[in-house]
C-alpha cells in the first residue's frame, strides 16, 4: 500500500530539482546574498554601543515593533541582537513568498494544467507528486537555512555565537518549509491553483496581522500563532529552539493532513468543490473590460479588503505609538496639552511615512498582475479567440491598463482609509483623513510609472514581464530597510518612491508629480505602440 | 468562373512568415471563394496554424499579402473580424467561467446575441453549458468554441484542426454543421492532417508542406493520388492479387493477414474480387496524409 502510493518518490524528487534547478538558485542565492550582504554591512553600520543604544531605541518603539518585530532580551545589546530583531521577521515573509509559488505551482499548478494526468499515467504513486514536491522544498529550505548560518559565522558580528548562527539560520530554514506545507495542505482544500494561491496569502495575512497586533499588545500571546515563531527564537540571547521543534512538528501534521487528503480526493478535485454556474452570461459580461474584472475579481477584492484591514490594524496602535506622555508623563504640564497633541500627530506622520511604501507596493502587486495578464493570458492560449473578434489590440491594452491602474489606485486608498478609521477606533482626537489623503496623492505617480512601466514591457518584450514585480519588489526592500542598513541615497533614486521622501510628513512636490506623470504617460504611449505591433504569441 | 479572382473572399498572395532565422512560411499563395470549403492540409509543423494566425491578424507578415474581404488583414483586422469566425486547434478557455458565459461573451464581442441557433448548437453538440471551463476535456473545450463560431453570422470561417479532440459522433456533426454553412454560400477554411475529414466536405483543397503550397486543385483533380491499406483474410487463397490494376505493395504477414493499399479509383473492383474468395476478416485504413504526400512526389518523379 505505502509503496503503491509513495512510487518513485525520489525519482520525481531528483527530477523537479532538475526542472527547477534555475528558479531555485535565484531564489537562493538572492535570499542567501541578501542575508548576507546585510550581515556584512552591519559590522560597519553598528559597530559602537552609542550607534547601537540609538537604533535600540527605534527598534523597541511600537511602530518599529509592528513592523519588524519585538526586539527580545535585554541590555546591553550587541550588533548582532540588533541584526536578528531587524531580519527574522522580513527574511520569513520572503521565505513564505517563496515557498508558497514554488509548492502551489508544483503540486495545483501540475494539476492545473494537466501534466500530473500525465506523470501519473506511468508507473507513479498516487501520492509521490505531493511528497517528491514536500521533499523538494524540504532539501531547498535546509540549504538556504544552512547558508544563512554560514554566513553569519563569516560576517562573525559582535556577539554572536555559533548556536545562535544556526539556530536563525536552520530556524528560518524551518520556517520557509513551514510556509510550503501550509500551502501543500490549502492546494489540497481547493481544486485550482489560482484560488490555492489566495487562500495561501489569505491565511498569511492573516498571520502577518494577528503577530503584528500580539507583538504591540501582548507579546507573549504571539506564541499562538506559527509565523509569530521566528519572533521567538531569541536569538544570541536565550537561543530557544523550542520554536524550531513547534515549526517542524507542524509541518509534519500539515504534511501528513495534506497527503491524506490528496490520498481520498480524485486528481483535479479539491475538498471545496467547483459549483456548476449559469448557463448564460450575465448582462454585465460583454467585452474585454467586463471579463478582465470578472477574471480578477477575487483577486481585486481580496487585495482591496486586505489592504482595508491591514491599514486598520496599523492604524489601531496609533495611541500606543503617538503617546509620548507614556515615556514623559512630565511633558503636559511642561508644554501644555495641544503642543502634545501635535507632537504626538507628527510621531503618527512619520510611522505613517514609512508605512506608505509598503502600503504602495502592495497596492503595486494586483495592478500589475493585471496588467501582465496580457503576457500571462496571451501564453495561456486564453486570449487567441479573443483577437479573432473585432476587438481592437488598442482597447485590449486600454481595458487592462484602465483596470490595473484603478485597482492599485483603490488598494493604495484603502489602505490609508483604513489607517484613518483605525486610528479613529482608538484616540480621543484621531488623525483627520486629509493627513493620510496627502499621502495618497503622493503616490499616485510613483504607482502610475510603475504600472506605466509593466504596461511598455508587456507591449514590448513580454517574456520580461516578471520584471515589474522584481523592481517594485527592490522598492520595498529600499523603502523599509534603506535606513536602517545605511543605504547610499542614490539607490533610493532607482525607484519612483525615492523621490517622494517623507509624505505625510512633508507635503507632495507638485514639481515631482508632473514630471512622474509624465513619464508614467511617455511609457504607456511606448507601450501602446510595441503591442500594436508585436506578433502575439499562441499556447503551442 | 473565369474571373473568380475578383470574387475571391480570402487572397494570399506569396505570404512570408519568419520567426526570428527561421522561415515558417515560404511561398503561401491561394484564394477562397463564396460558398466554397477549402481544405487546407498538411503534416505537423508545415505553417497551417502559422498562415491562419496571419490571416487573423495575430501575427505579421514578413513579406508578401493577404487580403480579406479586400481588406489587409493586418491593418484592417477589426472591421474584417466583424464578419469572421474563428475556432482554434487548441481552445483555452477560462477555468473560471462556465461554458455557457464564454459562449455568450464569444458571440457579445463579434456584436451579435445568444440565439436560437445557439441554442440548437448547445443541444446538437450535447454540452452541459452549466460548468465551468476546468471541468471540460479538450473535446468539450472545443465544442465551446465551436458552438460560438457556428451561431456567429459570419461571411468567412476559420477552423485550424477542429475534430482534434471530438470523438466520431461530434465529428460527423461537425461536418453536418459546416456542410450547413455551405449550402448558405459562406467560405469556409478548414485546415487538417486527417485526409478522410478533408475528402468528405471540402471542393478545394490546398496542401502545404515546410511553409509552401505544393498543390491546390479540386480534390477529383488529385483523387488519382489518394491510396486505401487494406488488411485481410480469406477462405480461399487470393493468388491473382497482385496483377489486380490499381494494386500495389502486396504483403503476406505470419499471421495469415495480407497487407495491400488499392488506389481509390479501383476499390470496388478490387473489393468484388476479394469478396468472391471468402472474407473472414477485412480492415481498411484511410489514405492518410503522408501516403498522399509519398504518392504526390513519387508521381511526381515518374512524369
Ligand atoms: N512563435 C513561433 N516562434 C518560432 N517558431 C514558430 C512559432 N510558431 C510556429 N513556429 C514554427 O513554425 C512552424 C509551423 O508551425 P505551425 O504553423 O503551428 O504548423 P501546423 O499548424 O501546420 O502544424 C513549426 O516548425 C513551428 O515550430
Ligand atoms: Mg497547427
Amino acid at each position: 500500500m505505502e509503496n503503491r502510493n509513495f512510487h518513485q518518490t525520489w525519482f520525481l524528487t531528483r527530477f523537479s530539482l532538475k526542472r527547477d534547478w534555475l528558479k531555485l538558485a535565484l531564489w537562493s542565492v538572492t535570499l542567501i546574498v541578501l542575508f548576507a550582504a546585510v550581515a556584512a554591512k552591519f559590522t560597519t553600520i553598528y559597530d559602537t554601543q552609542a550607534s547601537i543604544d540609538e537604533i535600540v531605541k527605534t527598534l523597541k518603539s511600537p511602530s518599529m515593533v509592528s513592523l519588524f518585530g519585538k526586539l527580545s532580551g535585554s541590555a546591553p545589546y550587541s550588533t548582532a541582537d540588533v541584526f536578528a530583531g531587524e531580519m527574522t521577521v522580513f527574511m520569513a515573509m520572503m521565505a513564505a513568498i517563496m515557498n508558497f509559488s514554488i509548492i502551489i505551482k508544483n503540486t495545483r499548478g501540475e494539476e492545473d494544467s494537466g501534466l500530473l494526468e500525465i506523470i501519473q499515467s506511468h508507473s507513479v504513486g498516487k501520492l509521490s507528486n505531493l511528497s517528491s514536491s514536500l521533499i523538494e522544498l524540504f532539501i531547498i529550505n535546509l540549504l538556504i537555512g544552512f547558508f544563512y548560518a554560514l554566513g553569519l559565522q563569516f560576517a562573525n558580528l559582535t556577539g554572536t555565537d555559533t548556536n545562535g548562527n544556526f539556530l536563525l539560520g536552520l530556524g528560518l530554514g524551518a520556517a520557509g518549509f513551514m510556509f510550503a506545507t501550509i500551502a501543500a495542505f490549502l492546494s489540497q482544500l481547493v481544486d485550482n491553483s489560482r484560488s490555492a494561491t489566495i487562500l495561501s496569502y489569505i491565511v498569511f495575512g492573516i498571520m502577518y496581522i494577528a503577530r503584528m497586533s500580539t507583538d504591540v499588545s501582548n507579546p507573549k500571546a504571539t506564541w499562538f500563532i506559527p509565523f509569530g515563531w521566528v519572533e521567538k527564537f531569541s536569538t544570541y540571547q536565550e537561543n530557544n529552539w523550542l520554536p524550531v521543534v513547534l515549526m517542524l512538528g507542524l509541518s509534519l501534521i500539515l504534511s501528513i493532513a495534506a497527503l491524506w487528503i490528496n490520498d481520498h480526493r480524485d486528481i483535479g478535485s479539491g475538498i471545496i468543490a467547483t459549483r456548476p454556474g449559469r448557463a448564460k452570461a450575465s448582462a454585465f459580461l460583454r467585452g474585454p473590460l467586463s471579463l478582465f474584472w470578472r477574471l480578477h475579481r477575487t483577486t481585486i477584492i481580496v487585495w482591496v479588503i486586505g489592504l482595508l484591514i491591514l491599514g486598520f490594524t496599523y492604524g489601531s496602535i496609533f495611541n500606543t505609538i503617538g503617546d509620548i506622555l507614556k515615556t514623559n508623563p512630565a511633558m503636559e504640564k511642561l508644554i501644555g496639552a495641544t503642543a502634545v497633541h501635535k507632537a504626538n500627530i507628527l510621531i503618527i506622520k512619520h510611522f505613517v511615512a514609512i508605512l506608505m511604501i509598503v502600503f504602495g507596493v502592495l497596492a503595486l502587486f494586483p495592478g500589475i498582475q493585471i496588467i501582465n495578464y496580457l503576457k500571462s493570458g496571451e501564453s495561456k492560449g486564453y486570449l487567441e479567440l479573443i483577437h479573432s473578434k473585432p476587438v481592437s489590440r488598442d482597447y485590449l491594452f486600454t481595458s487592462v491598463l484602465v483596470l490595473g491602474i484603478l485597482t492599485s489606485l483603490i488598494a493604495l486608498f484603502a489602505g490609508m482609509l483604513g489607517l484613518q478609521l483605525g486610528g479613529a477606533s482608538v484616540m480621543k482626537h484621531p488623525v483627520a483623513m486629509s493627513v493620510f489623503l496627502h499621502g495618497f496623492y503622493a503616490y499616485i505617480s510613483p504607482v502610475l510609472i510603475i504600472l506605466a512601466l509593466s504596461a511598455c514591457i508587456v507591449g514590448w518584450l513580454p517574456k520580461f514581464a516578471v520584471f515589474g514585480y522584481l523592481y517594485t519588489g527592490f522598492a520595498l526592500f529600499v523603502g523599509y530597510f534603506g535606513k536602517l542598513i545605511d543605504l547610499p541615497k542614490w539607490v533610493a533614486k532607482i525607484t519612483p518612491f525615492g523621490y517622494i521622501p517623507n509624505v505625510p510628513v512633508r507635503k507632495l512636490d507638485m514639481g515631482t508629480m508632473w514630471w512622474q506623470l509624465g513619464i508614467a504617460l511617455t511609457l504607456i504611449i511606448i507601450g501602446y505602440i510595441g503591442y500594436h505591433i508585436r506578433d502575439l504569441k499562441s499556447a503551442n | 468562373m473565369m474571373n473568380q479572382n475578383n470574387n475571391a473572399i480570402l487572397h494570399i498572395d506569396h505570404l512570408q512568415k519568419n520567426f526570428g532565422k527561421f522561415q515558417a512560411l515560404k511561398n503561401v499563395t491561394f484564394d477562397v471563394y463564396p460558398g466554397e470549403v477549402f481544405g487546407f492540409i498538411g503534416p505537423n509543423g508545415a505553417g497551417k496554424s502559422t498562415t491562419i494566425r496571419t490571416l487573423l491578424g495575430i501575427l505579421r507578415a514578413s513579406g508578401g499579402t493577404a487580403t480579406l474581404f479586400g481588406k489587409d488583414v493586418y491593418k484592417d483586422s477589426v472591421s474584417i473580424h466583424k464578419r469572421l469566425a474563428y475556432v482554434p486547434g487548441d481552445v483555452y478557455l477560462w477555468p473560471n467561467l462556465t461554458g455557457g458565459e464564454i459562449i455568450d461573451l464569444f458571440l457579445k464581442l463579434g456584436n451579435t446575441k445568444h440565439n436560437r441557433k445557439t441554442d440548437m448548437m448547445i443541444k446538437r453538440f450535447q454540452l452541459d453549458p452549466t460548468k465551468k471551463a476546468r471541468t471540460y476535456s479538450k473535446g468539450n473545450r472545443q465544442k465551446v468554441a465551436l458552438i460560438a463560431a457556428f451561431s456567429t453570422d459570419a461571411d468567412f470561417y476559420i477552423f485550424d484542426e477542429p475534430t482534434s479532440g471530438l470523438d466520431p459522433l461530434n465529428e460527423e456533426i461537425f461536418q453536418q454543421s459546416v456542410m450547413e454553412l455551405k449550402k448558405e454560400g459562406k467560405a469556409v477554411l478548414l485546415s487538417s492532417h486527417i485526409l478522410s475529414e478533408v475528402e468528405k466536405m471540402c471542393d478545394r483543397i490546398g496542401i502545404i508542406r515546410s511553409g509552401e503550397i505544393v498543390e491546390t486543385g479540386s480534390l477529383s483533380d488529385m483523387r488519382h493520388l489518394t491510396r486505401t491499406v487494406i488488411e485481410f483474410q480469406t477462405m480461399q487463397p487470393t493468388t491473382e492479387l497482385q496483377t489486380l490494376q490499381g494494386v500495389h505493395n502486396v504483403t503476406v504477414g505470419t499471421n495469415g493477414l495480407t497487407t495491400f493499399s488499392v488506389d481509390s479509383d479501383q476499390m470496388s473492383y478490387v473489393m468484388g474480387y476479394l469478396a468472391s474468395k471468402q472474407i473472414v476478416s477485412l480492415q481498411s485504413t484511410p489514405p492518410t496524409l503522408e501516403d498522399l504526400f509519398m504518392r504526390y512526389y513519387s508521381s511526381n518523379e515518374g512524369r
